[in-house]
């Protein structure tokens, strides 16, 4: 039985801004996405972005429990692997939420004190890492976190953008667990900044663009 | 990309609290973004104020409130909600803090921040990590029992408004039943029947905002939450 904390990482009621975020899918049903590929969609998601996202934080988390706590490298080579202003941007945004959180949690904690000297912003995963040291989570627990987020980040959204029986997306979520499994181990192996995965989903990076300028939009990305 | 560094060039002067967050709330069609502009109207002469604005679609709102030319356009910010006005305004207010926060971090010190909820319902009200006080918009083209049906933001917002009070007549509403009725309902506190184009309701509108900033300044302004639901309001609805 896991203690609390994973549990929470994972859920979409932490109320850190989360349900302002599609993970890409608002910007890909604007390009033509329907409902019959949101599953192969997030089998994309955690071949791509999912496993850099997740290896970050496991990265961030590592330098969280380091003594000083210095997360520019982790943070650097994140942002190198993420081009597309928007999404660095949305990615600092929520970001914002995680660290106002770890900040309630711990505020003078070292891991959570050093994010207050990240720039611009601390981005999402960097962050997480932060948290996941107030919170003590493990590095596998943090990545499947990450992950699984990914996942119901898109699926809700999906009952927004492309309405359909929500008790799918649940199955949806079930389907996508073996390349789940493989995103999670690809992050845990990676063991510095330098060997962070560039998997930078070009569709994605473009329609974040296209997104970023256009108008009636409900996600931030 | 944008520089997302905090920046501190105008830090609070000693002993001046942050500027007041004010929520403006209520369904959709009542009139939330006319009272918005209708307050910088009035008020932005005096005040540094500064607007956020929480539509379904993103930009709907703050479009609106930059045509009417009532405040410099950089000073109206649009927040993405992704289709949850009422989450944005109470479960997870991350969004709309990070928007008050810049705002205030690039044209401080503030004295007055408006943050307009997405329309809703009748039950979506403020929370007091957001807003320091709220008005709650109803108007009379939704009918004239809407003040008598209650929920939170009718019966516990500090300001409720009866809202185009000029369509009265046409819609086949009392004003002063309607208003008498939210009265009833709000334990004394305050009712404002409204109209653009009643220039004594616009005063009392703005006086009663001045009235709170005073009261926030010197501390005596306590935040306070109208809930989720109406309190008295369970047993007809849990039965």
């Amino acid at each position: 039985m896991p203690g609390l904390a994973p549990l929470l990482l994972g859920d979409g009621r932490l109320p850190v801004g989360a349900y302002t975020y599609s993970a890409g899918l608002e910007p890909a049903v604007a390009a033509g996405l329907t409902r019959e590929h949101v599953p192969a969609l997030l089998r994309a998601r955690l071949r791509t972005a999912a496993v850099t996202e997740a290896a970050a934080a496991v990265l961030a988390l590592r330098a969280a429990v380091e003594n000083p706590v210095d997360y520019g490298p982790v943070q650097r080579a994140l942002a190198a692997r993420t081009p597309t202003a928007p999404l660095r941007e949305a990615s600092a945004a929520l970001g914002r939420g995680v660290h106002r959180l770890a900040r309630r949690l711990a505020p003078d904690h070292p891991a959570v004190t050093a994010l207050s000297a990240v720039r611009p912003r601390p981005l999402r995963p960097v962050a997480l890492g932060a948290l996941g040291a107030v919170m003590k989570v493990s590095e596998e627990d943090l990545a499947h976190g990450v992950v699984y987020d990914e996942l119901q980040t898109v699926t809700s959204a999906a009952l927004k953008l492309l309405p359909g029986d929500p008790l799918d997306t649940v199955a949806w979520i079930l389907a996508a667990e073996p390349d789940a499994t493989a995103a999670v181990n690809e992050a845990l192996a990676v063991r510095t900044p330098a060997q962070l995965p560039v998997r930078t989903p070009l569709l994605t990076e473009q329609w974040a663009l296209e997104h970023a300028r256009r108008e009636r939009r409900l996600f931030l990305a | 990309m944008p520089d997302q560094q905090p920046r501190r060039h105008h830090p609070q002067p000693l002993g001046r609290p942050r500027a007041l967050r004010l929520g403006v709330a209520g369904p959709v069609g009542t009139g939330k973004s006319s009272v918005l502009a209708t307050l910088c109207r009035e008020l932005a002469g005096e005040l540094a104020m500064a607007v956020v604005t929480n539509d379904i679609y993103t930009d709907e709102d703050a479009r609106f409130l930059r045509s009417a030319g009532v405040l410099p356009t950089e000073r109206i910010r649009a927040v993405e909600t992704g289709a949850c006005p009422h989450t944005a305004i109470r479960d997870d207010v991350s969004a709309n803090l990070d928007a008050v926060e810049d705002l205030e971090e690039e044209f401080g010190p503030l004295d007055l921040v408006l943050v307009e909820s997405g329309g809703d319902n009748l039950t979506a009200t403020f929370s007091p990590a957001l807003a320091d006080a709220q008005l709650f918009c109803i108007d009379v083209a939704g009918g004239g029992d809407v003040a008598r049906k209650g929920g939170p933001g009718i019966t516990g917002a500090d300001l409720l408004i009866v809202n185009k009070t000029d369509l009265a007549p046409h819609v086949g509403v009392d004003v002063d039943t309607m208003v008498a009725d939210a009265r009833s309902a709000r334990d004394g506190l305050p009712v404002l029947a409204l109209s653009q184009h009643d220039p004594a309701s616009i005063i009392e509108l703005a006086d009663w905002v001045r009235s709170v900033l005073a009261r926030h300044r010197d501390g005596t302004h306590i935040p306070t939450d109208p809930g989720p639901m109406a309190p008295h309001s369970h047993a007809h609805h849990d039965s």
